[in-house]
């Protein structure tokens, strides 16, 4: 039970922290005022306790298949709204105007998004299995080592990237926001699969290289949505998301990159 | 980051909760799979046991059990001779040795033992979630207190933080309190070896600006006294030249007014220096702006006739904490200035109202006035405007305002700038703190802009 309870809660909150840990290292770099932070993890909470005890219903959605598709729904709308942090993030990089409200709306949806995802799965398990009054000791204390271990690789992440300049900090967390982003797409692409809405199948086989129980692979999941074993679907989905991703924000630098150019050979013709 | 101590509790808390926790995962594995090996040896022992028990008949009555583990006995002929009361009548074990089989509606841990010496076999089993359960719980024991010491473990690296930190708080509160014209040395105490550098730098710094201070001071003071003698010299024999040429002499008379003017000077350059806030040695006292008002106004009445200017004291009495010295320079500067700039026959109003945290001096005049944009650099030093060729054509040198400035700085006050009445002429306005607590305040705030601006 305590090793159960480990996996199923540092693989929802190492999700969620990795994402949570990255936009909060980017704003703090780049100086956008972080008070948005706490509005989102309490619309997490509300949104966790919402959505966990209200899965009866979801699930019975859709012909039953409810919760599949309001979780692919979720993954695909975080992805969305990744791409234009990213997107806006490169453009208060190069011209530093005041942080704009859609911005601030959408940083707090990201993490009540992402956090109410992750965080119903947690109290799914938990209220599932407090009943059991053998368990509530395992239960718990895996669940705080879960906890702890998530949030201990989240605070040492965050501080990681702080120890970066800002342009290598606006770089590495693009990335990684485009690789965490592109891991939801994969498991949106997961949950479709499981709802019959896109064709299944097996690529390859990689658990017992990399299983995905373990540490190594929980975090490679939270980060890129590791699947030991992906369906052609699924890859097709994780590339679009790279692709698609790195496309508009590079896009994005070059712009800004050859304003800067031209702003430099205007000032020479000066 | 924003906070040193924050930073170094979560990142040191971080490692020590990843560390600590996956130490106490890895113990929790190990130690589950060395008490499946103890669980393992009791049932190969009691196997042991069992198997050598001697039997008299075929039919013997079952055993008791506590559900949790159960045992089936055949003799050599393979016929079930005893069992325990929960044990099933067929086999529960299908392979030799350790397995796991489901019966009774459990998953169980079997063994089936063969003894050569007199044939019988023996199959013992347990069920698997009690002795999971049972594990756990005795390992538990042991990973709970990790998970629970944890706050107390944030609790003393906080305070172990606090302490390591506080020759860097002391400094910081220090530097924090520290006054403009303070640039005495710093003094932490028991300062760690860490921070010695960084205390010796600030110390130094704060010796070198003091003495670079020092320095200009003195250059400035010791320049403008010298000059004094030389002038006073040259004034007696102008006054002796006059005498001699005669009293309307053109020449004469524009080089006495141009001693006058560089005497005038060198004056203003003294008093610049002496009423610098971080130098000025302030004797503050209860003073009354009305009274000090009336004493400049019959010391310079003379100037205000000799212009046919009309000048007014009104108000209240104003009373103020101040040095009487330099707000005697102030209140001379500004009628100064009126008496100067505004025109023959004009009106000159020196204008006290008590405010409700100050005490607000205004002189007004109804000359020129000046424009907007000019307004903030009248306080420049030197600064004149329309330059030397000023319209009114009076001399002077540009240091009045900035000496008055000085003062105001001094005694925490605020002065400005406007359109005098009906938009005509110049009012300056001096606000000044009424008490000693809001005096110390605005004076510690404008000592910081002072030394900003410096």
């Amino acid at each position: 039970m305590l090793l159960t309870s480990v996996i199923i809660v540092l693989r929802e909150v190492l999700e969620a922290a990795l994402l949570v840990s990255i936009l909060m290292s980017l704003c703090f770099k780049l100086g956008i005022e972080r008070s948005w932070f706490k509005w989102g993890v309490l619309g997490g909470v509300v949104g966790s306790i919402g959505l966990g005890s209200q899965l009866g219903f979801i699930s019975s959605l859709f012909g039953g298949i409810g919760q599949e598709v309001v979780d692919a729904g979720l993954q695909i709308f975080i992805y969305i709204c990744l791409l234009y942090i990213c997107v806006e993030f490169i453009n208060h990089y190069y011209q530093r105007h005041a942080v704009s409200g859609t911005l601030r709306a959408v940083l707090v949806i990201i993490i009540l998004c992402a956090m109410s995802r992750e965080g119903s799965e947690i109290y799914i398990y938990l209220s599932a299995f407090q009943s059991l009054p053998h368990a509530s000791v395992s239960l718990y204390s895996g669940s705080i080592i879960g906890l702890g271990i998530g949030l201990s690789c989240c605070a040492l992440f965050y501080y990681c990237l702080l120890s970066f300049s800002l342009l290598r900090t606006l770089i590495l967390g693009c990335m990684l926001l485009t690789v965490v982003a592109s891991g939801m797409l994969l498991q949106a692409g997961k949950m479709l699969i499981q709802a019959d809405l896109l064709p299944d199948g097996q690529l390859w086989d990689s658990s017992a290289v990399l299983s995905e129980e373990s540490l190594s692979g929980q975090l490679l999941y939270a980060l890129a949505g590791y699947e030991a074993t992906p369906a052609p679907a699924q890859l097709v989905l994780y590339l679009f998301g790279v692709v698609c991703m790195a496309a508009v924000v590079l896009t994005r630098y070059w712009h800004w990159q050859r304003r800067k150019v031209s702003a430099k050979v205007a000032g020479y013709e000066e | 980051m924003n906070s040193l101590r924050r930073f170094l509790l979560v990142s040191v808390l971080s490692a020590l909760m990843l560390v600590n926790f996956i130490a106490a995962l890895h113990g929790y594995r190990s130690s589950m799979v060395e008490a499946e090996n103890l669980f393992d040896q009791k049932l190969q022992a009691m196997a042991l046991q069992l198997s050598s028990v001697p039997l008299r008949t075929t039919n013997n009555a079952p055993a008791p059990d506590d559900e949790s583990m159960v045992f089936q006995l055949f003799n050599a002929d393979g016929k079930l001779v005893w069992h325990s009361v929960h044990a099933p009548d067929q086999y529960i074990a299908a392979n030799e040795g350790f397995s796991e089989n489901n019966f009774n509606g459990y998953r169980w841990r079997t063994l089936s033992y063969f003894n050569f010496v007199n044939g019988h076999r023996i199959m013992i089993a347990e069920r698997l979630d009690l002795r999971y359960r049972l594990a756990e719980s005795v390992i538990l024991e042991s990973i709970v207190p990790v998970v629970v010491v944890l706050p107390v473990a944030g609790l003393l690296i906080w305070l172990i933080i606090g302490q390591g930190l506080k020759s860097l708080a002391i400094l910081a509160k220090i530097l924090r309190g520290k006054a403009a014209d303070d640039l005495s040395a710093v003094d932490v105490g028991q300062a760690p070896n860490e921070l010695m550098p960084v205390i010796e730098s600030v110390n130094s710094m704060l010796r070198r600006l003091a003495e670079s201070f020092e320095r200009e001071r003195r250059f400035s003071a010791d320049a403008a006294h010298e000059l004094r003698t030389p002038i006073s010299a040259i004034k007696i024999h102008l006054h002796n030249l006059r005498d001699e040429y005669g009293q309307d002499n053109e020449s004469l008379l524009s080089l006495e007014r141009d001693v006058d003017r560089l005497a005038h000077l060198v004056e203003q350059m003294l008093l610049l220096h002496r009423t610098t806030p971080d130098h000025y040695p302030a004797k503050f006292e209860r003073i009354s702006l009305a009274a000090l008002a009336r004493e400049v106004i019959a010391e310079r009445y003379g100037d205000f006739v000799s212009k046919d200017q009309i000048i007014e004291l009104l108000g209240s009495d104003g009373d103020i904490d101040g040095d009487r010295f330099a707000i005697g320079i102030l209140l001379q500067n500004l009628l100064t200035n009126a008496s100067k700039y505004t025109q023959h026959g004009g009106t000159i109003q020196v204008k006290i109202e008590a405010l409700e945290n100050r005490n607000r001096l205004v002189v007004v005049d109804n000359g020129p006035g000046i424009s907007a944009d000019v307004k903030e650099r009248v306080f420049e030093r030197f600064y004149r405007v329309g330059g030397d060729r000023h319209s009114s054509g009076v001399s002077g040198c540009g240091l009045g305002l900035s000496i008055a400035e000085h003062i105001a700085e001094l005694h925490g006050a605020n002065i400005s700038m406007a359109a005098g009445d009906n938009d005509c002429g110049l009012a300056v306005t001096v606000d000044f703190p009424k008490t000693r607590t809001a005096l110390k305040a605005s004076r510690s705030l404008a000592m910081e802009k002072y030394g900003e601006k410096k």
